[in-house]
């Protein structure tokens, strides 16, 4: 079941938002909500309800691991790395959405 | 690959559960903290931002859920508790799951042992290194090559090394005062290098090493007390000190393959060898022959023989696993054959303990159909019902399958070292291991499917509306036809299985009876060796004649005889020539295989054998004196028709003349099983022995009395010489073997079956009768008489057992045919007495097990039954 939880989403960007958020390094989960929500400049919101459930199946897809650290203002936080499953996954992903967002645009341009 | 890392993934997670709801809980707080930090930073106060915070997130519960479901393995979740209630529900129901677990075991204990048993014989790797590049190989149509052969092809070099041993060596050891046969099997120094097979304790044996001997484990511990310090230990054999130099571990399994285990191997010339190669790395077979074909041809021209081409026939073969089965040809056939068929046996047995576990569960399924009906319209699923169904039947197939294994373990470990008594050394190191769990395993996965689905499909098939008015107490038509199906089909085979008990114990009766043409009531048998080389012809001659004297001369004993083979013994066997035979030295030629038997003038007295014509032989038939013969009435018939051959000359197929004095009654030579068989008996004394006699004796009292003084006796004679004396009775065990095995195991697996078969009838009968009593109460009501009543019940009980001996007797009719290579000639796979004796056999139990249910029927009182819910 995907998470229903953001219908503003397409299905399954979810997860290439969380992979690309990751692909710079490792963060810890509130950090990857906040990562997302400034570079897209406040666009999109993840709900923070439906981010750990996607977390941990990216984590049983092995996309991810988890330890756990210390944040920037020293608490103990659960931090995020990709695997290198998790990047291929990443390049798969990424590619299969710019040919769909193009594809759409030029339905909207041209039909 | 990705799909087995998730499935890890979750297994691993199951391991970490409690820790997950902690962390899950730490990394939540921490976000909420996170959020309320940067909101205290946009302005609010710490309590608002923290409210707000935890608005933002919303419900922790929910998200804790999905989160968790993430990682969750549904199917095995509810597995285990399927498997939980299951095993609730057997608790409850005691009986019922004794019952099933209990025939199950038995019926997978015995198939599974037939199992280890037949794979073990059959399939077992030899113990050497790196089986796959080794190969036997054997020239000119021969596994035996003399001496000089082998070491000419060894000095080609053509492989990694070629090594020969001889497996059919007796040697004597001299222990203490008194002297043993041992199975020796002689090998050449190079054997344990080019073969590499591990030792346990002390070395191989070397090249050019000699008086060395490599003792077995069971040698090592029956004969020699296990001594710590046998490694340098020397053993008197064949009158020479050997030394021990290694013991080989206790699962060493020998070349020779089926089980066959030597005392020992030992440097000594082996006169002739079975070649055993050991191909170059990467060598394919192929290659090795094209390698060996122009050595052979080389071979010819050094060696020339006129009776056979070297390199004719050349062949190599596996020496292990299913390949040297394929290629073992003729004896490995029948041996083979029979396995398979006590695995079909045994698991025929496993069948029909599942049908009554099936029968079973169904009659439990359809009482329980008003429970399911309200589940399902409660909104429980069918197929989360049929899937606790099959837990129930999982569980009983995993204990059945379980206990079965355990018994398997037993009984192997029983079956394991024993030393089958055979003349053959023979014996069988089964140790359970992957192959047998995964037999198992599957086995159990049959099991539960064939005993659960059915069942489990029927008994929630019911419609809800249907199983709720008719309150759950009626069976209903489908559930009927299916047990009674079920009964019938395990009549049926139980017919089957009867006929292949009936035919195998009547083939022991017959084997016992022993109507083999001569008898052993009065008979004691005593093997004489002594020392190879040690006597000329002339001395040994002269040493048979003191050893017959003296035993004449000991009381109690009627006569005495020597002979050079002993009938119905495969180790002591017969010469087994043939070919082209001229009666009356003419141009006529009769083409026939023969048993020949050296033997003294009393023998045929002592054996009970009658000569029909002619004479026995005389003390005057020895070497000078003219050669005669005595042919037994199936040669003479073949070689002379119906005129009397006494008188005749007879040309043997190696162009030596003899005078025929006399015919003999047939009787059997070399298997119980044999039909028409020649025999030719020449008189002892009138051939060359010098090493090797058997003395057979009459005795007045039981033979088993005077075996210790027959020993005594001729061990007194050469110190040297090793004897062994048995009863008569006691060295044809091993022609009974084969009769006794097959008639204990099928006769058991027959009557195991039936009993099954039995219970199984006894089961649907009483089941139905107890659907039936508001019937019955009714019908007795309007004036049924008991006659009624039991008609009624034995009715269906004589449709069920009629339909089933039918099919059965069907089946068996043809399915048995086959069996006659095992049977002797006089036991008839086809004979109609088997199968009205099989049947009688089934009708008889067949109406045991309605005795109850009918009296069950009659004892219905109308006023009881109608108010019986």
């Amino acid at each position: 079941m995907e998470p229903h939880t953001i219908p503003e989403l397409l299905p399954g960007t979810l997860y290439l938002l969380i992979l690309r958020s990751l692909s710079r390094g490792p963060l810890h989960g509130y950090a990857i909500v906040k990562r997302i929500k400034d570079a897209s400049r406040e666009g999109l919101r993840i709900e923070d309800g439906s981010l750990y459930p996607a977390l941990n199946r990216m984590l049983v897809k092995g996309w991810l691991t988890s330890e756990w650290g210390v944040s920037e203002n020293n608490r103990k936080a659960r931090f995020y790395r990709l695997t290198p499953e998790g990047r291929r996954q990443l390049d798969t992903e990424a590619g299969e959405f710019d040919r769909l967002v193009r594809a759409i645009q030029m339905v909207m341009r041209t039909a | 690959m990705a799909f087995w890392n998730e499935i890890g993934n979750r297994v691993a997670w199951l391991f970490r559960r409690s820790r997950f709801d902690r962390e899950f809980e730490e990394e939540v707080r921490f976000h909420i903290q996170a959020r309320a930090d940067e909101l205290e930073q946009a302005g609010l106060t710490g309590a608002d931002a923290l409210r707000q915070a935890r608005r933002e997130f919303g419900s922790t519960l929910r998200s804790w859920e999905e989160t968790r479901s993430a990682w969750q393995m549904r199917w095995l979740e509810d597995l285990g508790s399927d498997l939980h209630y299951a095993a609730r529900s057997l608790r409850r129901n005691r009986a019922l799951a004794l019952a099933a677990v209990g025939s199950l075991a038995l019926g997978i204990g015995a198939n599974t042992t037939i199992f280890s048993v037949a794979r073990e014989a059959l399939f077992s790797q030899p113990s050497c290194r790196d089986f796959q590049s080794l190969v036997q190989i054997s020239v000119g149509g021969n596994t035996w090559v003399p001496m000089s052969q082998y070491r000419f092809l060894e000095d080609t070099h053509a492989f990694d090394g070629l090594a020969g041993m001889n497996i059919q060596m007796v040697v004597n050891w001299r222990d203490g005062n008194r002297s043993y046969r041992l199975a020796g099997t002689r090998v050449t120094g190079n054997f344990f290098e080019v073969v590499g097979i591990p030792v346990a304790m002390g070395r191989p044996i070397e090249r050019s090493e000699s008086n060395v001997a490599v003792i077995t484990h069971g040698f090592w511990t029956k004969h020699l007390g296990g001594d710590p310090n046998v490694v340098g230990r020397t053993l008197a054999l064949d009158g020479e000190p050997y030394t021990v130099i290694g013991v080989l571990p206790r699962d060493h399994r020998m070349l020779a393959g089926f089980g066959f285990t030597p005392d020992l191997y030992l440097t000594k010339d082996p006169g002739e060898v079975m070649l055993y190669a050991r191909l170059p790395r990467g060598m394919t077979r192929q290659a090795a022959y094209t390698r060996l074909q122009p050595i052979c041809r080389e071979l010819d021209r050094v060696y020339p023989d006129v009776n056979r081409q070297w390199a004719k026939e050349v062949r190599l073969s596996a020496v292990g696993g299913v390949e040297r089965l394929q290629e073992g040809g003729q004896e490995a056939i029948p041996v083979a054959a029979f396995f398979v068929m006590l695995v079909v046996v045994t698991a025929i047995v496993v069948l029909i303990a599942c049908a009554n576990v099936s029968s079973l569960l169904l009659a439990r399924a359809f009482t329980r159909s008003r429970e399911f009906a309200i589940r399902m319209s409660l909104g429980g699923s069918r197929g989360r019902l049929v899937r606790q169904l099959l837990a129930e039947s999982l569980l009983l197939a995993l204990l059945g399958t379980g206990a079965g294994l355990l018994l398997n373990l037993w009984l192997t470990s029983l079956l394991s070292g024993v030393h089958i008594p055979t003349p053959l050394p023979i014996e069988l190191v089964i140790q359970p291991d992957r192959m047998l769990l995964a037999y198992s395993v599957a086995l159990a996965f049959v099991v539960t499917l064939a005993t659960g689905l059915v069942p489990a499909l029927k008994g929630t098939r019911a419609g809800i509306g249907g199983a709720l008015k008719e309150g759950g107490r009626q069976a209903g038509p489908a559930g009927y036809a299916l047990r009674n199906a079920l009964v019938v089909g395990q009549l049926a085979v139980s017919i089957l299985l009867l006929s292949v008990g009936l035919l195998f114990i009547r083939n022991l009766m017959y084997a016992t009876s022993f109507n083999a043409g001569f008898d052993t009531t009065h008979t004691l048998v005593a093997t004489y060796q002594t020392v190879w080389g040690s006597y000329t012809p002339r001395k040994f001659a002269a040493l048979v004649d003191t050893a017959l004297d003296r035993l004449r001369a000991l009381p109690g004993v009627e006569a005495a005889s020597p002979a050079s083979a002993v009938p119905l013994n495969p180790f002591l066997a017969f010469n087994r020539p043939g070919g082209q035979f001229r009666p009356d030295s003419g141009s006529r030629t009769v083409r026939a295989q023969y048993n020949s038997n050296a033997v003294g003038p009393d023998y045929f007295r002592i054996m009970g054998i009658p000569i029909l014509q002619g004479r026995a032989f005389a003390d005057s038939d020895r070497i000078g004196a003219p050669e005669v013969v005595i042919l037994n009435e199936n040669l003479a018939r073949r070689l002379f028709g119906n005129s009397n051959p006494v008188g005749h000359t007879l040309r043997f197929p190696n162009n030596r003349d003899a005078r025929v004095v006399g015919v003999a009654r047939n009787c059997k030579y070399v298997t119980l099983g044999e039909d028409h068989a020649s025999a030719v008996y020449e008189p002892f004394f009138q051939q060359n022995h010098s090493a090797f006699a058997h003395f057979f004796v009459r005795t007045r009292s039981a033979p088993e009395t005077m075996v210790r003084k027959v020993d005594e006796t001729l061990a007194g004679l050469d110190g040297g010489a090793a004897v062994e004396t048995h009863a008569m009775g006691e060295v044809f065990a091993g022609a009974l073997l084969p009769s006794r095995l097959g008639a204990a195991i099928l006769g058991s697996m027959a009557l195991f079956g039936l009993l099954l078969a039995s219970i199984g009838l006894y089961g649907v009968l009483l089941y139905a009768t107890q659907q039936r009593i508001r019937e019955i109460g009714i019908r007795v009501a309007l004036g049924a008489t008991p006659a009624n009543v039991l008609a009624m019940v034995v009715g269906q009980s004589l449709r069920l057992v009629t339909a089933g001996a039918g099919f059965g007797l069907a089946v068996a009719a043809i399915a048995v045919r086959p069996l006659s290579m095992f049977l002797v000639p006089e036991v008839r796979p086809a004979d109609p007495m088997n199968f009205v004796m099989v049947a009688a056999v089934l009708a008889l139990v067949a109406g045991l097990a309605t005795v109850a249910p009918t009296a069950r029927a009659l004892r219905v009182d109308p006023a009881v039954a109608l108010r019986h819910e």
